[in-house]
Protein backbone atom coordinates (compact mmCIF):
# COMPACT_ATOMS: atom_id res chain seq x y z
CA UNK A 1 0.00 0.00 0.00
CA UNK A 2 1.61 3.38 -0.89
CA UNK A 3 2.00 5.71 1.66
CA UNK A 4 1.24 8.56 -0.29
CA UNK A 5 -1.07 8.94 -3.27
CA UNK A 6 -2.05 11.87 -5.41
CA UNK A 7 -5.18 11.38 -7.77
CA UNK A 8 -5.35 13.93 -9.99
CA UNK A 9 -4.85 17.05 -8.36
CA UNK A 10 -4.76 20.30 -9.61
CA UNK A 11 -4.78 24.10 -7.82
CA UNK A 12 -5.61 27.26 -8.58
CA UNK A 13 -5.15 30.82 -7.27
CA UNK A 14 -7.40 33.05 -9.57
CA UNK A 15 -6.36 32.73 -13.06
CA UNK A 16 -3.32 31.01 -12.37
CA UNK A 17 -3.15 27.26 -12.32
CA UNK A 18 -0.39 26.11 -9.75
CA UNK A 19 -1.18 22.27 -10.40
CA UNK A 20 -2.68 21.02 -13.48
CA UNK A 21 -3.92 17.24 -12.44
CA UNK A 22 -1.01 15.84 -10.58
CA UNK A 23 -0.95 11.89 -10.21
CA UNK A 24 1.95 10.32 -8.27
CA UNK A 25 2.33 7.32 -5.72
CA UNK A 26 4.73 7.31 -3.00
CA UNK A 27 5.68 3.99 -1.90
CA UNK A 28 7.08 2.52 1.82
CA UNK A 29 10.55 3.01 2.66
CA UNK A 30 11.17 4.86 -0.47
CA UNK A 31 12.89 8.62 -0.59
CA UNK A 32 11.02 10.34 -2.71
CA UNK A 33 12.26 13.80 -4.68
CA UNK A 34 10.31 16.47 -6.04
CA UNK A 35 12.46 18.68 -7.99
CA UNK A 36 11.25 21.50 -10.19
CA UNK A 37 12.26 24.95 -10.95
CA UNK A 38 11.48 27.69 -8.72
CA UNK A 39 7.48 27.94 -9.09
CA UNK A 40 7.16 24.47 -10.52
CA UNK A 41 4.72 23.57 -8.08
CA UNK A 42 6.19 21.46 -5.18
CA UNK A 43 4.99 23.07 -2.51
CA UNK A 44 1.89 23.76 -3.61
CA UNK A 45 1.80 19.88 -3.97
CA UNK A 46 2.97 19.55 -0.25
CA UNK A 47 0.48 22.22 1.18
CA UNK A 48 -2.34 19.98 -0.29
CA UNK A 49 -0.96 16.46 0.65
CA UNK A 50 -0.24 17.69 4.24
CA UNK A 51 -3.98 19.55 4.86
CA UNK A 52 -2.92 23.44 4.73
CA UNK A 53 -4.02 24.72 0.65
CA UNK A 54 -7.24 23.20 -0.35
CA UNK A 55 -6.93 21.51 -3.31
CA UNK A 56 -9.13 22.56 -7.09
CA UNK A 57 -9.70 18.82 -7.75
CA UNK A 58 -8.14 15.86 -7.06
CA UNK A 59 -8.02 14.01 -3.84
CA UNK A 60 -5.37 12.88 -1.94
CA UNK A 61 -5.05 9.74 0.20
CA UNK A 62 -2.23 8.93 3.27
CA UNK A 63 -1.55 5.24 3.81
CA UNK A 64 -4.39 4.30 2.11
CA UNK A 65 -7.22 6.48 3.71
CA UNK A 66 -8.83 9.87 3.87
CA UNK A 67 -6.15 12.88 5.22
CA UNK A 68 -7.27 13.26 8.95
CA UNK A 69 -5.30 14.67 11.94
CA UNK A 70 -4.62 10.89 12.95
CA UNK A 71 -2.82 10.38 9.90
CA UNK A 72 -1.06 13.43 9.54
CA UNK A 73 0.04 12.71 13.34
CA UNK A 74 1.79 9.75 11.63
CA UNK A 75 4.01 12.34 9.60
CA UNK A 76 6.83 14.62 10.74
CA UNK A 77 6.50 17.50 8.36
CA UNK A 78 8.38 21.16 7.27
CA UNK A 79 6.56 23.14 4.56
CA UNK A 80 8.30 26.16 3.05
CA UNK A 81 9.25 28.02 6.10
CA UNK A 82 10.16 27.31 10.00
CA UNK A 83 7.06 28.30 11.57
CA UNK A 84 7.38 29.04 15.44
CA UNK A 85 6.48 31.32 18.24
CA UNK A 86 9.07 33.91 18.17
CA UNK A 87 9.05 34.58 22.06
CA UNK A 88 9.43 31.14 23.29
CA UNK A 89 12.58 29.11 23.30
CA UNK A 90 13.67 26.16 20.75
CA UNK A 91 12.97 23.98 23.65
CA UNK A 92 9.08 25.59 24.91
CA UNK A 93 8.17 25.77 21.04
CA UNK A 94 9.29 22.13 20.70
CA UNK A 95 7.39 20.91 23.83
CA UNK A 96 4.47 22.51 22.15
CA UNK A 97 4.53 20.94 18.90
CA UNK A 98 5.04 17.35 20.85
CA UNK A 99 1.75 18.57 22.52
CA UNK A 100 0.43 19.07 19.19
CA UNK A 101 1.55 15.60 17.42
CA UNK A 102 0.48 13.91 20.99
CA UNK A 103 4.29 12.78 21.00
CA UNK A 104 6.26 12.03 23.93
CA UNK A 105 7.59 14.72 25.51
CA UNK A 106 11.22 13.02 25.69
CA UNK A 107 11.42 13.00 21.93
CA UNK A 108 12.37 17.02 22.65
CA UNK A 109 15.34 15.90 24.15
CA UNK A 110 16.67 13.47 21.23
CA UNK A 111 15.44 16.01 18.42
CA UNK A 112 17.84 18.85 19.78
CA UNK A 113 20.47 16.56 20.28
CA UNK A 114 20.52 15.12 16.59
CA UNK A 115 20.23 18.61 14.99
CA UNK A 116 22.83 19.90 16.96
CA UNK A 117 20.72 22.26 18.86
CA UNK A 118 21.40 21.32 22.59
CA UNK A 119 23.40 23.94 23.58
CA UNK A 120 20.76 26.38 22.54
CA UNK A 121 17.69 25.16 23.30
CA UNK A 122 17.05 27.92 25.74
CA UNK A 123 17.27 30.84 23.61
CA UNK A 124 14.25 32.60 21.83
CA UNK A 125 13.73 31.16 18.32
CA UNK A 126 13.19 34.96 17.43
CA UNK A 127 17.21 35.31 17.95
CA UNK A 128 18.00 32.22 15.77
CA UNK A 129 20.21 32.45 12.03
CA UNK A 130 17.63 31.07 9.74
CA UNK A 131 20.47 27.79 9.34
CA UNK A 132 19.37 27.16 13.46
CA UNK A 133 15.59 27.89 12.25
CA UNK A 134 15.99 25.78 9.68
CA UNK A 135 17.68 22.82 12.16
CA UNK A 136 14.86 23.62 14.80
CA UNK A 137 12.18 22.90 12.19
CA UNK A 138 14.01 19.82 11.13
CA UNK A 139 14.02 18.80 14.99
CA UNK A 140 10.29 19.79 15.06
CA UNK A 141 9.92 16.95 12.10
CA UNK A 142 11.21 14.44 14.38
CA UNK A 143 9.13 14.51 17.34
CA UNK A 144 7.48 11.09 18.12
CA UNK A 145 9.81 9.09 15.71
CA UNK A 146 7.37 9.55 12.91
CA UNK A 147 6.66 7.02 10.02
CA UNK A 148 7.40 9.54 7.26
CA UNK A 149 8.87 12.53 7.02
CA UNK A 150 8.33 15.47 4.35
CA UNK A 151 11.06 18.31 4.02
CA UNK A 152 10.56 20.82 1.97
CA UNK A 153 13.81 22.41 0.70
CA UNK A 154 15.42 20.66 4.04
CA UNK A 155 18.67 22.57 3.39
CA UNK A 156 17.70 26.33 2.89
CA UNK A 157 19.97 28.61 5.15
CA UNK A 158 22.43 26.17 5.53
CA UNK A 159 25.43 26.35 5.67
CA UNK A 160 28.04 23.60 3.70
CA UNK A 161 28.68 21.77 6.83
CA UNK A 162 25.14 21.52 7.53
CA UNK A 163 23.61 20.45 4.30
CA UNK A 164 25.87 17.39 4.48
CA UNK A 165 24.50 16.95 8.49
CA UNK A 166 20.96 17.32 6.93
CA UNK A 167 22.31 14.87 3.92
CA UNK A 168 23.57 12.22 6.44
CA UNK A 169 20.39 12.81 8.65
CA UNK A 170 18.42 11.79 5.60
CA UNK A 171 19.94 8.65 4.97
CA UNK A 172 20.79 7.45 8.70
CA UNK A 173 16.45 8.10 8.74
CA UNK A 174 15.95 6.05 5.32
CA UNK A 175 18.49 3.08 6.72
CA UNK A 176 15.60 2.94 9.72
CA UNK A 177 12.86 1.93 7.22
CA UNK A 178 11.37 5.53 7.56
CA UNK A 179 9.65 7.18 3.85
CA UNK A 180 11.07 10.79 3.52
CA UNK A 181 9.29 12.67 0.46
CA UNK A 182 12.13 15.65 0.23
CA UNK A 183 11.38 18.60 -2.31
CA UNK A 184 14.27 20.67 -4.08
CA UNK A 185 15.53 22.74 -6.60
CA UNK A 186 18.91 21.57 -5.07
CA UNK A 187 19.48 18.60 -7.69
CA UNK A 188 22.98 17.11 -6.12
CA UNK A 189 20.62 16.55 -3.07
CA UNK A 190 18.20 14.57 -4.63
CA UNK A 191 20.75 12.59 -6.41
CA UNK A 192 22.87 11.54 -3.34
CA UNK A 193 20.12 10.92 -1.26
CA UNK A 194 16.85 9.87 -3.34
CA UNK A 195 15.73 6.79 -4.45
CA UNK A 196 12.76 7.91 -6.49
CA UNK A 197 12.05 11.54 -7.98
CA UNK A 198 9.32 13.21 -10.20
CA UNK A 199 9.89 16.30 -11.80
CA UNK A 200 7.74 19.28 -12.02
CA UNK A 201 7.68 21.80 -14.24
CA UNK A 202 4.81 24.93 -14.30
CA UNK A 203 2.19 22.00 -12.50
CA UNK A 204 2.86 19.37 -15.05
CA UNK A 205 4.25 16.09 -13.63
CA UNK A 206 7.24 15.25 -16.62
CA UNK A 207 8.78 12.54 -15.35
CA UNK A 208 8.57 10.29 -12.52
CA UNK A 209 10.00 6.64 -10.79
CA UNK A 210 12.94 5.38 -9.54
CA UNK A 211 16.24 7.72 -9.89
CA UNK A 212 18.33 5.19 -11.96
CA UNK A 213 15.73 4.80 -14.10
CA UNK A 214 14.87 8.44 -15.25
CA UNK A 215 18.34 8.92 -15.34
CA UNK A 216 19.49 5.65 -17.31
CA UNK A 217 16.97 6.82 -20.21
CA UNK A 218 20.04 9.82 -20.51
CA UNK A 219 22.87 7.11 -20.56
CA UNK A 220 25.12 6.92 -23.58
CA UNK A 221 27.56 4.45 -24.34
CA UNK A 222 30.85 5.81 -25.64
CA UNK A 223 32.88 3.49 -28.13
CA UNK A 224 36.28 3.69 -29.16
CA UNK A 225 36.69 1.40 -32.68
CA UNK A 226 39.63 -0.28 -32.71
CA UNK A 227 42.61 1.91 -35.39
CA UNK A 228 42.16 -0.41 -38.18
CA UNK A 229 38.24 -0.57 -38.04
CA UNK A 230 37.21 1.80 -40.49
CA UNK A 231 33.96 4.13 -39.68
CA UNK A 232 31.58 3.05 -42.79
CA UNK A 233 31.47 -0.12 -41.33
CA UNK A 234 30.66 0.61 -37.62
CA UNK A 235 27.92 2.81 -38.37
CA UNK A 236 26.57 -0.16 -40.98
CA UNK A 237 26.98 -2.46 -37.84
CA UNK A 238 25.38 -0.11 -36.01
CA UNK A 239 22.63 0.51 -38.12
CA UNK A 240 21.69 -3.03 -38.31
CA UNK A 241 21.35 -3.50 -34.63
CA UNK A 242 17.55 -2.29 -33.62
CA UNK A 243 18.11 -1.85 -29.78
CA UNK A 244 20.83 1.29 -31.02
CA UNK A 245 20.39 4.84 -31.82
CA UNK A 246 21.03 8.47 -32.04
CA UNK A 247 24.63 7.88 -33.08
CA UNK A 248 26.70 10.82 -32.77
CA UNK A 249 30.75 11.42 -33.48
CA UNK A 250 32.60 12.83 -30.54
CA UNK A 251 35.87 14.18 -30.45
CA UNK A 252 39.10 12.40 -31.95
CA UNK A 253 37.01 9.36 -33.52
CA UNK A 254 34.83 8.14 -30.86
CA UNK A 255 31.20 7.55 -31.27
CA UNK A 256 28.50 7.54 -28.84
CA UNK A 257 24.85 6.16 -29.23
CA UNK A 258 21.80 5.39 -26.89
CA UNK A 259 21.12 1.71 -26.10
CA UNK A 260 17.03 0.89 -25.74
CA UNK A 261 16.61 -0.57 -22.41
CA UNK A 262 16.95 -3.92 -21.62
CA UNK A 263 20.24 -3.59 -23.74
CA UNK A 264 24.24 -2.63 -22.21
CA UNK A 265 27.57 -2.03 -23.28
CA UNK A 266 28.36 -6.11 -22.94
CA UNK A 267 25.71 -6.86 -25.51
CA UNK A 268 26.83 -4.02 -27.82
CA UNK A 269 30.39 -5.12 -27.65
CA UNK A 270 29.62 -8.82 -28.29
CA UNK A 271 27.20 -8.00 -31.08
CA UNK A 272 30.03 -5.64 -32.98
CA UNK A 273 32.74 -8.86 -32.36
CA UNK A 274 30.30 -10.83 -34.26
CA UNK A 275 30.36 -8.96 -37.10
CA UNK A 276 34.41 -8.65 -37.01
CA UNK A 277 34.55 -5.25 -35.30
CA UNK A 278 36.75 -4.68 -32.70
CA UNK A 279 36.83 -1.83 -29.84
CA UNK A 280 39.72 0.02 -28.38
CA UNK A 281 37.24 1.32 -25.91
CA UNK A 282 33.95 1.11 -24.79
CA UNK A 283 32.22 2.87 -21.55
CA UNK A 284 29.00 4.28 -20.38
CA UNK A 285 28.29 7.48 -19.30
CA UNK A 286 26.17 8.56 -17.21
CA UNK A 287 24.61 11.88 -17.36
CA UNK A 288 24.40 13.84 -14.25
CA UNK A 289 20.12 14.35 -12.56
CA UNK A 290 21.41 18.08 -13.04
CA UNK A 291 21.97 17.44 -17.56
CA UNK A 292 18.91 15.27 -17.22
CA UNK A 293 16.36 17.52 -15.31
CA UNK A 294 17.43 20.23 -17.83
CA UNK A 295 16.16 18.21 -20.79
CA UNK A 296 12.84 17.57 -19.32
CA UNK A 297 12.25 20.86 -17.90
CA UNK A 298 13.18 22.55 -21.31
CA UNK B 1 -5.30 20.08 24.21
CA UNK B 2 -5.35 23.28 26.03
CA UNK B 3 -1.89 22.58 27.59
CA UNK B 4 -0.38 23.69 24.19
CA UNK B 5 -2.72 26.98 24.39
CA UNK B 6 -1.11 27.67 27.71
CA UNK B 7 2.48 26.77 26.62
CA UNK B 8 2.17 30.09 24.25
CA UNK B 9 0.28 32.17 26.72
CA UNK B 10 2.03 32.27 29.95
CA UNK B 11 5.58 32.97 28.43
CA UNK B 12 4.01 35.82 26.35
CA UNK B 13 4.51 39.46 28.45
CA UNK B 14 1.79 40.95 25.79
CA UNK B 15 -0.69 38.89 27.28
CA UNK B 16 0.17 39.88 31.48
CA UNK B 17 0.13 43.34 30.59
CA UNK B 18 -2.83 43.68 28.90
CA UNK B 19 -4.66 41.15 31.98
CA UNK B 20 -2.61 44.12 34.05
CA UNK B 21 -3.69 46.95 32.49
CA UNK B 22 -7.53 45.71 32.69
CA UNK B 23 -7.28 45.06 36.43
CA UNK B 24 -5.32 48.80 37.28
CA UNK B 25 -7.82 50.97 34.78
CA UNK B 26 -11.13 48.87 36.35
CA UNK B 27 -9.97 49.56 40.02
CA UNK B 28 -8.97 53.41 39.13
CA UNK B 29 -12.08 53.98 37.50
CA UNK B 30 -14.11 52.02 40.12
CA UNK B 31 -11.66 54.01 42.84
CA UNK B 32 -12.04 57.53 41.05
CA UNK B 33 -15.70 56.86 40.85
CA UNK B 34 -17.39 58.19 44.48
CA UNK B 35 -16.30 61.71 42.55
CA UNK B 36 -18.67 61.01 39.32
CA UNK B 37 -21.62 62.27 38.56
CA UNK B 38 -24.55 59.74 37.50
CA UNK B 39 -27.50 60.61 36.45
CA UNK B 40 -27.25 63.85 37.77
CA UNK B 41 -25.81 62.67 41.33
CA UNK B 42 -22.99 62.74 43.05
CA UNK B 43 -22.32 59.03 43.39
CA UNK B 44 -20.14 59.68 46.37
CA UNK B 45 -20.20 56.37 48.60
CA UNK B 46 -23.33 55.13 47.71
CA UNK B 47 -21.95 54.03 44.94
CA UNK B 48 -19.83 50.90 46.63
CA UNK B 49 -22.83 50.20 48.98
CA UNK B 50 -24.39 46.44 47.91
CA UNK B 51 -26.20 45.35 46.28
CA UNK B 52 -26.40 48.18 43.91
CA UNK B 53 -22.59 47.64 43.60
CA UNK B 54 -22.27 44.58 41.53
CA UNK B 55 -24.70 46.32 38.56
CA UNK B 56 -22.84 49.22 38.40
CA UNK B 57 -19.25 47.53 38.53
CA UNK B 58 -20.80 45.32 35.59
CA UNK B 59 -21.54 47.93 33.51
CA UNK B 60 -18.15 49.82 34.10
CA UNK B 61 -16.88 46.48 33.08
CA UNK B 62 -18.21 46.30 30.00
CA UNK B 63 -16.18 49.71 28.47
CA UNK B 64 -13.14 47.54 29.31
CA UNK B 65 -14.00 44.60 27.83
CA UNK B 66 -12.27 45.95 24.60
CA UNK B 67 -9.32 45.22 26.05
CA UNK B 68 -9.96 41.30 26.34
CA UNK B 69 -11.11 41.32 22.65
CA UNK B 70 -7.87 43.36 21.79
CA UNK B 71 -5.73 40.48 23.63
CA UNK B 72 -8.00 37.63 21.85
CA UNK B 73 -7.75 39.44 18.32
CA UNK B 74 -3.58 39.36 19.04
CA UNK B 75 -3.36 35.90 19.92
CA UNK B 76 -5.22 34.52 16.89
CA UNK B 77 -3.46 37.02 14.57
CA UNK B 78 -0.06 35.52 16.03
CA UNK B 79 -1.01 32.62 14.68
CA UNK B 80 -1.69 33.49 11.58
CA UNK B 81 1.22 35.47 11.41
CA UNK B 82 3.66 33.35 13.02
CA UNK B 83 2.12 30.78 10.61
CA UNK B 84 1.62 28.44 13.46
CA UNK B 85 -2.01 27.56 12.68
CA UNK B 86 -0.39 25.87 9.19
CA UNK B 87 1.94 24.44 11.22
CA UNK B 88 -0.28 22.87 13.85
CA UNK B 89 -2.65 21.79 10.83
CA UNK B 90 0.00 20.10 9.46
CA UNK B 91 1.60 18.47 13.46
CA UNK B 92 -2.32 17.01 13.48
CA UNK B 93 -4.46 19.49 14.69
CA UNK B 94 -8.07 19.58 12.53
CA UNK B 95 -9.54 23.34 11.76
CA UNK B 96 -12.36 22.53 15.04
CA UNK B 97 -9.35 21.97 17.21
CA UNK B 98 -7.61 25.20 16.79
CA UNK B 99 -10.65 26.86 16.92
CA UNK B 100 -11.85 25.01 20.06
CA UNK B 101 -8.69 26.03 21.86
CA UNK B 102 -8.95 29.46 20.98
CA UNK B 103 -12.72 29.75 22.67
CA UNK B 104 -11.42 27.79 25.50
CA UNK B 105 -8.89 31.26 25.75
CA UNK B 106 -11.85 33.04 25.42
CA UNK B 107 -13.72 31.10 28.42
CA UNK B 108 -10.48 31.83 30.87
CA UNK B 109 -10.71 35.51 29.58
CA UNK B 110 -13.94 35.25 30.72
CA UNK B 111 -13.30 33.97 33.80
CA UNK B 112 -10.53 36.28 34.56
CA UNK B 113 -13.17 39.31 34.02
CA UNK B 114 -15.62 37.60 36.43
CA UNK B 115 -13.20 37.15 39.00
CA UNK B 116 -11.80 40.37 38.54
CA UNK B 117 -15.22 42.00 38.75
CA UNK B 118 -16.01 40.06 41.79
CA UNK B 119 -12.85 40.68 43.83
CA UNK B 120 -13.25 44.87 43.22
CA UNK B 121 -16.40 44.30 43.87
CA UNK B 122 -15.61 42.48 47.62
CA UNK B 123 -12.90 44.94 47.80
CA UNK B 124 -14.84 48.24 47.24
CA UNK B 125 -17.92 47.01 48.77
CA UNK B 126 -16.17 46.10 52.05
CA UNK B 127 -13.49 48.53 52.30
CA UNK B 128 -15.84 51.46 51.26
CA UNK B 129 -19.65 50.23 52.20
CA UNK B 130 -18.73 47.78 54.67
CA UNK B 131 -22.19 48.53 56.37
CA UNK B 132 -24.38 47.43 53.25
CA UNK B 133 -21.85 43.74 53.63
CA UNK B 134 -25.21 41.46 54.72
CA UNK B 135 -26.38 42.78 51.34
CA UNK B 136 -23.19 41.38 49.53
CA UNK B 137 -24.84 38.43 47.86
CA UNK B 138 -27.70 40.30 45.99
CA UNK B 139 -27.56 40.84 42.59
CA UNK B 140 -24.49 39.43 42.29
CA UNK B 141 -25.43 37.23 39.48
CA UNK B 142 -25.08 40.32 37.84
CA UNK B 143 -21.73 38.97 37.54
CA UNK B 144 -22.78 36.11 35.34
CA UNK B 145 -24.53 38.19 32.95
CA UNK B 146 -21.14 40.03 32.92
CA UNK B 147 -19.74 37.01 31.76
CA UNK B 148 -21.77 36.14 28.95
CA UNK B 149 -21.28 39.73 27.75
CA UNK B 150 -17.33 38.77 27.72
CA UNK B 151 -17.59 35.63 26.01
CA UNK B 152 -20.24 37.39 23.43
CA UNK B 153 -17.98 40.23 22.87
CA UNK B 154 -14.98 37.23 22.24
CA UNK B 155 -17.05 35.58 19.68
CA UNK B 156 -16.88 38.39 17.54
CA UNK B 157 -13.22 39.11 18.27
CA UNK B 158 -12.46 35.98 17.52
CA UNK B 159 -14.54 36.21 14.10
CA UNK B 160 -12.90 39.93 13.15
CA UNK B 161 -9.50 37.85 14.03
CA UNK B 162 -10.00 35.23 11.42
CA UNK B 163 -11.65 37.25 8.50
CA UNK B 164 -8.81 39.76 8.47
CA UNK B 165 -5.49 38.01 10.07
CA UNK B 166 -3.53 40.79 11.07
CA UNK B 167 -3.55 42.65 14.10
CA UNK B 168 -3.52 46.19 13.58
CA UNK B 169 -6.26 45.96 10.83
CA UNK B 170 -8.40 43.53 12.78
CA UNK B 171 -8.14 45.87 16.48
CA UNK B 172 -8.98 48.45 14.05
CA UNK B 173 -12.41 46.77 12.76
CA UNK B 174 -13.11 45.60 16.16
CA UNK B 175 -12.81 48.64 17.61
CA UNK B 176 -14.75 50.48 14.69
CA UNK B 177 -17.68 48.19 14.56
CA UNK B 178 -18.33 48.42 18.31
CA UNK B 179 -17.78 52.05 18.76
CA UNK B 180 -18.60 53.40 15.39
CA UNK B 181 -20.29 51.04 12.66
CA UNK B 182 -23.29 49.51 15.24
CA UNK B 183 -24.36 52.76 16.25
CA UNK B 184 -24.44 54.26 13.00
CA UNK B 185 -26.10 51.42 11.58
CA UNK B 186 -28.95 51.74 15.09
CA UNK B 187 -29.65 55.26 13.79
CA UNK B 188 -30.80 53.84 10.58
CA UNK B 189 -32.80 51.28 11.59
CA UNK B 190 -35.80 51.48 13.64
CA UNK B 191 -35.96 50.94 17.36
CA UNK B 192 -38.00 48.01 17.15
CA UNK B 193 -34.54 46.37 15.48
CA UNK B 194 -31.72 47.63 16.47
CA UNK B 195 -32.03 46.28 19.69
CA UNK B 196 -31.11 42.55 17.86
CA UNK B 197 -27.80 43.94 16.68
CA UNK B 198 -25.16 42.04 18.84
CA UNK B 199 -23.05 44.78 20.42
CA UNK B 200 -26.44 46.19 21.36
CA UNK B 201 -27.20 42.95 22.66
CA UNK B 202 -24.19 42.35 24.74
CA UNK B 203 -24.19 45.81 26.30
CA UNK B 204 -27.90 44.91 26.93
CA UNK B 205 -26.61 42.16 29.67
CA UNK B 206 -24.96 45.17 32.23
CA UNK B 207 -27.47 48.08 31.68
CA UNK B 208 -26.94 51.60 32.71
CA UNK B 209 -27.67 51.45 36.62
CA UNK B 210 -30.87 54.01 37.32
CA UNK B 211 -32.09 52.51 33.56
CA UNK B 212 -35.20 51.55 35.64
CA UNK B 213 -36.03 54.94 36.53
CA UNK B 214 -35.10 56.57 33.89
CA UNK B 215 -37.36 55.02 31.58
CA UNK B 216 -40.18 56.19 34.20
CA UNK B 217 -39.27 59.35 32.71
CA UNK B 218 -38.19 58.99 28.74
CA UNK B 219 -41.02 56.21 28.35
CA UNK B 220 -39.08 52.35 27.82
CA UNK B 221 -36.09 52.19 26.26
CA UNK B 222 -35.44 50.70 23.49
CA UNK B 223 -32.80 47.86 24.67
CA UNK B 224 -33.61 44.59 25.75
CA UNK B 225 -34.40 43.55 29.14
CA UNK B 226 -31.19 41.48 30.34
CA UNK B 227 -32.64 38.29 30.97
CA UNK B 228 -34.88 38.81 27.25
CA UNK B 229 -30.90 39.61 26.05
CA UNK B 230 -29.11 36.50 27.26
CA UNK B 231 -30.60 33.70 24.88
CA UNK B 232 -29.78 35.63 21.71
CA UNK B 233 -26.34 37.00 23.39
CA UNK B 234 -26.02 33.18 22.98
CA UNK B 235 -27.11 32.91 19.61
CA UNK B 236 -24.67 35.56 18.45
CA UNK B 237 -21.70 33.78 20.50
CA UNK B 238 -22.43 30.53 19.05
CA UNK B 239 -23.29 32.23 15.39
CA UNK B 240 -19.84 33.68 15.07
CA UNK B 241 -17.55 30.74 16.59
CA UNK B 242 -19.03 28.66 13.81
CA UNK B 243 -18.58 31.49 10.96
CA UNK B 244 -14.96 31.22 12.22
CA UNK B 245 -14.91 27.92 11.31
CA UNK B 246 -16.26 27.81 8.18
CA UNK B 247 -14.37 30.64 7.29
CA UNK B 248 -11.01 28.82 8.38
CA UNK B 249 -11.97 25.68 7.19
CA UNK B 250 -12.76 26.60 3.67
CA UNK B 251 -9.51 28.57 3.22
CA UNK B 252 -6.15 28.40 2.48
CA UNK B 253 -3.98 28.80 5.56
Amino acid sequence: MPILELDNVSKSYGSTTALKGLTLSVEPGSVYGLLGPNGSGKTTTLGIALGVLRASGGSVRWFGQAPSSDNRRRVGALLETPNFFPYLSARQNLLLAADVKRADPRTVDQALDLTGLGTRQHDKFRGFSLGMKQRLALASTLLGNPEVLVLDEPTNGLDPQGIAEVRDLVTRLAADGKTIIIASHLLDEVEKVCTHVAVLQRGDLRAAGPVHSILATADRVILRPAPDTSIVTLQQALAALPWVSDLKPETAGIYSAVLAAGHGPADLNRALFEQGIALAGLEVRHRSLEAQFLELTR
Amino acid sequence: MFRAELRKILPYRTVWIILLLFVVLLALFVSAGGSVTLNGQQVGATLYTFPGLWQKLTYVASYFNLLLGILLIILITDEFQFRTFRQQIIDGSSVAELLQNKLLVSVALMVFGMLTVLGLGFYFGLTRAAETANKAAEGITGIALYGVQVLGLLSMAALVAVLVRRSGPGILLFLLYAWVAEPLLRFSLPDSLDRFLPAKVFNSLTPLPGQEMLDTVTGPSSALLPTEALPLALVYTALFWGLSYLVLRNRDL
